[in-house]
């Protein structure tokens, strides 16, 4: 199938929700006022490590207004895990709603719910706790070590693989054909680290729970994963699925940080324990020390290859830092392999190590890159090391190396996400003409000329790097939709997807649109809503478009059936003649009816039925979106100050349904990237207290700072997508760091291996200046 | 602000001191309230709110450029008057200064009355001869902005004195000057350092010259050594070195990194080459 | 409204004052501690966000007598006498501004929740400065933090609407959907 007589998809359609954001309705979870709503509050651990001997809430009972106060003497003790993945999750049940012990500055001690916030706050201060402080334990390293401070010592807790050490997941795999480097002219070998990092959608994730007249729990939030959330309450508080129904209206931005139970179980226990509606929100501080972070990753790659450009092997070593809990902690570290490893043919022997172990830090978790980020570093990287040593153009040498069309890799059955891969091929991929695409627009070979002898303070480089990621998890991830016929011809389209600001619902709407034969305005979408929309994972892996696009267009077709089924009657023509377009339905010898026409004979007068369908689909594979980015760069040798004069980023996303909706998913990814590549940074004391836990110290990037980014979108068409189409969300933030590092070497020979590059670590390195090798 | 009782709203610098002086209620003068709003002293009673203070005016007096303490740093920025002095490192300053809606709020006098490392102004107006003009019991008074700064200051802006304006020497109007933050990215709220240097050139003679720097330490200060290298010689190439040199000796005692040491250096040396 | 040279008094720790909030006059009784963000919201402002609090993400950004400030930073209390203007006030879907529209057309919305005080310091901007420069409208915006576009469309969209309103051209024609 081709795009080229498409209406609606890969068309320019207006965000459908846009004009209402802009014009301020109050569409967000906290928008609402409810009746007699008390205010939930959470007392935070100040320590580090602590075992809590005594608590004592008496006084702040007594505080007027103040209706509960919990500690984990009056919750359910049921060990689960906050990361919103498929059932059962791959991450170790480590968390409880509230423990007598603490693990990191910012975990939960006690929560109170009152009539006013100020009362809340009050109570908080008069809980009395009485600590048995721990030693703790900041760097993964030590935390390995026999004799560590053990994190997770409690005995209930599951599938932790080695708590002793501090280990909450680990995977290692080998391909191996021959000895290890014996083909390799060069081996190469470097350690790449990356800090902690916040997420910092602009809407604190805030909750709201109440009952409803049949007495059954509402929880409203702002999430990515209603479904997942519905079951892991459900699981942490012991009350039946059916009892719970959660609501997600707009959110204001997750980039995974919303893939997790974060606030939903305390603030539903408040409601349990009080009967009334309570509300949750986060501080802007708390969001950035309680909520989830980037895993901080130490990787080292080892990496062989030969002078005519063949890598012949690649040691993955990776040790991820998951705080605290082990949310996510075993699927980023594997996917920082699976998502990197593919991507360049390696001739010889293949080796991943990964680890992610537990500290006394804040909580990783799920985060646009999702393990890429970090693997890609290290990679791309490593391949203009490589490309150095060789002597080869580094693009000439990934030109040689990325993987072709029909081609797989040992790595896509042997690592999935938690478990087993699935073995694919590639069945699109549009990088070459990416690479391309992006040579010409920022003038590679002509500037690479010109900056070849540069004198002066003020030194240009340019940098590249080549990276995919996934679109769903294969064989684990499912969508269901459900499209129900109105009289005028229109549709409603239910989807437990979560539009979380991405467009999704736009983009779905286009799809079902594009079926049906009607414009996108006619397809009324609402998601999501555990109690009326059917299932969905959620907003994760990259899955929308792919996996609930895919549902959406199967249940479409149903629904385009159930339409044709009832026109044949109304114009006496056999089924196979009728088609769907203009919002008719039109039979081949040019007779036609009107889909309102086709609703109003199935609601009033014909056999009368509800035109409505619901399919659902899982996939077999996760084709990979493939991306080339370039970047221009002037290094202040003086003060160590990068400046991006140009960012392109070549996207090969296959079709884009929604091409306006797909550049701003990649040019939001792309500056997201460049704030960690420049800037961004969680800094702690040396007792794991955070220091910059504002805006103000944590700098993401504003108009002032942005450079000028272009998104390229480079079409293909994957066969398994609907209508061609693979993921675009994630991709783009893995580009920065390894295409920026690129062109700083290339600007003043200095090779940087930690992130942020701030000024203080280019003079750093400029003045260790060795040719790197 | 739990014992806030009184929000008062002065019309003349006269009606706000005396609000501060009384003692019936603690009180506080705020301005744009930007450094402070968060932060308010849990014992003030009377809120003093100066926005209606008919002191946001900038203007010439005499020779000298006159900014009102209520003239807010977007006003800073886009007057033409304080553009076309002092080569607009005035108005360069206050444009770095945070974000646009802050600098829609926040005043000049404010950010003078508050001392915070990396306020903005403090380095620019030093290395100016500011002076300051204070209304308190005595009355209205001039003081040299670094006296301000000084530490020998006994008064408390916006508790028993009013800052009224900030007025710049006309002398300073055609000096080469140059103003750079340098910060983690474009428009990092807290900078590494700042760095303000003035010059009186002519005929290739450094007349005058006054380099300052700020955030780098609690307080801005003057590079003395480095200012002594400069005055009465042209800017050889033996001269920039020995002033650097001297620059790089002026920052031995602060307490501060290597590093920004080093990138301050390294900017000024790039100051006197660019003049 | 007309200045005071006198002083409020709060009882029990509570201001009555008197604002105007998108050219209508309004009382409101705040408590001493309150923000005007806070204040704002309780009164069903909801436009007004809360993503920060602490003066740094311009969610909460209102046109203050006559220029975008942060309703965060602002005591409750010291709005009295004040006009205030909200994305309310600008445009509703029924009838939306010329900025407004251009948001939506450009693509430069995606979760929505910067876009009010986004679109409030545009507007600002383009009442000061009716074609401003890339660069003019880089500087104007930098209070105004996004995690979802980098700001590519949404610059692209104050040029837009900077060219539609000196056109007098309007686009959307006031339909309820």
């Amino acid at each position: 199938m081709e795009t080229e007589n498409l209406k609606v998809v890969n068309k320019r359609v207006l965000k459908m929700d846009a004009l209402g954001l802009a014009c301020g309705e109050p569409v967000f979870t906290d928008d609402v006022d409810i009746n007699g709503m008390l205010y939930g509050r959470i007392l935070w651990s100040h320590y580090a490590h602590a075992r809590i001997k005594k608590i004592d809430t008496r006084e702040a009972e007594k505080v007027p207004g103040v209706k509960a106060v919990l500690t984990y003497k009056n919750v359910p003790r049921v060990p689960h895990t906050t990361a919103g993945q498929g059932y059962p999750e791959p991450s170790p049940y480590d968390s409880y709603v509230l423990d007598n012990k603490v693990r990191f500055v910012g975990d939960r001690v006690a929560a109170v719910a009152a009539e006013t916030p100020e009362a809340a706050e009050a109570a908080l201060k008069l809980i009395k706790v009485e600590y048995e402080i721990l030693p703790a334990v900041f760097d993964v390293f030590e935390a390995v070590k026999d004799g560590a401070p053990i994190i997770h010592d409690e005995e209930d807790a599951k599938n932790i693989p080695d708590a002793k050490h501090n280990i909450a997941a680990k995977f290692d795999f080998e391909v191996r054909n021959g000895d290890w480097f014996k083909d390799a002219d060069f081996v190469v070998e470097h350690t790449y680290k990356m800090p902690y990092l916040q997420h910092c959608a602009i809407e604190p994730h805030t909750v709201i729970t109440s009952f409803d007249h049949f007495g059954r729990l509402i929880i409203r939030t702002s999430t990515q994963v209603p479904f997942h959330v519905r079951r892991i309450v459900a699981q942490a508080l012991r009350i039946p699925v059916k009892k719970i129904r959660v609501i997600k209206p707009r959110i204001g931005g997750g980039f995974g940080s919303k893939q997790e139970v974060l606030l939903e179980d305390i603030t539903a226990a408040l409601t349990l324990k009080t009967g009334k509606p309570v509300k949750i929100e986060y501080t802007r501080r708390e969001t950035f020390i309680s909520s989830r972070t980037r895993h901080p990753a130490t990787v080292r790659l080892k990496t062989g290859v030969r002078k005519d450009g063949t890598i012949t092997d690649a040691e993955m070593d990776i040790t991820l830092n998951t705080g605290a809990y082990g949310s996510h902690a075993l699927t980023v570290m594997m996917c920082s392999g699976s998502h990197t490893l593919p991507m360049y043919k390696v001739a010889n022997n293949i080796r991943f190590i990964g680890k992610s172990v537990y500290t006394n830090l804040p909580v990783s978790g799920a985060y646009r890159g999702y393990g890429a980020t970090q693997g890609f570093f290290a990679w791309e990287s490593q391949m203009d090391i490589m490309a150095n040593k060789i002597a080869m153009d580094p693009v000439e040498f990934r030109k040689k190396n990325y993987i072709r069309l029909g081609e797989g890799s040992p790595v896509f059955k042997a690592m999935g996400e938690g478990r087993e891969g699935v073995e694919q091929v590639i069945t699109s991929i549009g990088l070459y003409e990416g690479i391309e695409a992006g040579l010409k627009a920022i003038n590679w070979h002509e500037k690479k000329k010109k900056y070849k002898n540069q004198s002066g303070q003020l030194r240009r480089g340019l940098g590249m790097a080549c990276m995919m990621q996934g679109s769903g998890i294969p064989e684990v991830d499912m969508a269901s939709a459900t499209l129900k016929m109105n009289e005028d011809g229109s549709f409603n389209l239910m989807v437990g997807a979560a539009d979380l600001g991405t467009g999704s619902d736009t983009i779905l709407a286009q799809i079902a649109a594009e079926v049906l034969g009607v414009k996108a305005e006619d397809v009324i979408v609402y998601s999501a809503d555990t109690d009326l929309t059917p299932f969905d994972v959620g907003a994760y892996a990259s899955s929308t478009t792919f996996i609930s696009g895919n549902a959406v267009k199967k249940t479409a077709e149903k629904v385009r059936g159930m339409i044709i089924a009832v026109a044949a009657k109304i114009l006496d023509r056999k089924p196979d003649d009728l088609r769907l377009e203009g919002g008719k339905v039109v039979a081949k010898d040019g007779a036609a009816c009107s889909l309102s026409e086709v609703a109003n004979t199935s609601l009033y007068y014909y056999d009368q039925h509800q035109i409505v369908a619901s399919a659902s689909h899982y996939a077999h594979t996760s084709p990979p979106p493939f991306a080339a980015n370039f970047v221009e760069v002037e290094v202040d040798t003086g003060t160590g100050k990068i400046a991006i004069l140009n960012y392109i980023s070549c996207v090969d996303c296959g079709t884009a349904i929604n091409p306006e909706l797909a550049e701003g998913q990649n040019d939001g990814a792309v500056l997201n990237g460049i704030g960690h590549t420049l800037s961004e940074e969680m800094e702690f004391s040396s007792n794991g207290t955070p220091l910059n836990a504002s805006f103000r110290r944590y700098k993401i990037f504003n108009t002032a700072d942005m450079p000028a980014i272009k998104t390229i979108l480079i079409p293909t068409f994957e066969p398994n997508g609907p209508f061609g189409a693979k993921s675009v969300s994630e991709i783009g933030i893995n580009g920065p760091l390894p295409a920026v590092a690129n062109a700083v070497q290339d600007a003043v020979g200095a090779r940087l291996f930690s992130s942020p590059f701030t000024p203080e670590k280019v003079i750093a390195a400029i003045k260790n200046l060795q040719p790197v090798s | 602000m739990n014992n806030i009782k009184y929000c008062s709203f002065p019309e003349t610098p006269k009606a706000a001191l005396a609000w501060l002086l009384s003692r019936k209620a603690e009180a506080l003068a705020v301005a744009g309230g930007t450094l402070v709003a968060k932060t308010l002293p849990e014992t003030v009673e009377n809120f003093v709110n100066l926005k209606n203070l008919p002191l946001d005016y900038i203007k010439k007096q005499g020779a000298d450029l006159v900014i009102g303490a209520m003239a807010t740093f977007d006003d800073i920025d886009n007057s033409k008057l304080v553009r076309g002095w002092a080569g607009g490192t005035i108005s360069g300053a206050a444009a770095r200064c945070s974000s646009q809606l802050i600098r829609n709020m926040a005043t000049i006098g404010g950010n003078i009355a508050r001392p915070h490392s990396f306020n903005i102004f403090p380095a620019v107006l030093m290395g100016l001869d500011a002076r300051v003009r204070v209304l308190s019991r005595i009355g209205v008074k001039t003081y040299l902005f670094s006296d301000i700064y000084g530490g020998d200051f006994k008064l408390r802006p916006g508790r028993d004195c009013l800052i009224l304006d900030v007025i710049i020497p006309g002398k300073t109007r055609n000096w080469v000057c140059r103003f750079e933050k340098f910060a983690k990215t474009e428009a990092s709220w807290e900078a590494y350092f700042t760095l303000f240097m003035a010059a009186a050139v002519k005929g290739g003679v450094v007349k005058e010259v006054r380099i300052s720097v700020g955030a780098l330490s609690p307080k801005p200060f003057r590079a003395q050594a480095a200012e002594k290298a400069l005055s009465g010689g042209k800017l050889t190439s033996g001269v920039v070195d020995a002033a650097a040199l001297e620059f790089a000796r002026d920052l031995d005692g602060v307490r501060a990194s290597e590093f920004k040491k080093e990138a301050a250096s390294s900017l000024f040396k790039r100051f006197l080459n660019g003049i | 409204m007309k200045k005071e040279n006198a002083r409020l008094k709060a009882v029990n720790g509570i201001f009555e004052i008197c604002l105007g909030i998108n050219g209508v006059k309004k009382s409101f009784s705040v408590k001493n501690t309150e923000f005007l963000l806070d204040a704002l919201r309780r009164h069903g402002y909801k436009s007004v966000k809360k993503g920060c609090d602490t003066g740094d993400c311009g969610s909460c950004t209102v046109i203050f007598n006559g220029k975008p400030a942060l309703a965060c930073l602002i005591p409750a209390f010291t709005a009295h006498g004040s006009e205030i203007t909200t994305i309310e006030g600008l445009g509703t879907v029924q009838n939306p501004h010329p900025l407004q529209e251009a948001f939506v057309e450009a693509g430069a919305v995606q979760c929505g929740f910067c876009i009010p005080g986004m679109i409030l310091s545009s507007k600002h901007l383009l009442d000061a400065n009716p074609e401003p420069s890339e660069e003019e409208i880089r500087k104007y915006l930098d209070g105004n933090l996004c995690r979802c576009t980098g700001y590519v469309k949404q610059i692209q969209a104050v040029r837009m609407a900077a060219k539609r309103i000196k056109n007098g051209e309007k686009r959307f024609r006031g339909k309820a959907s």
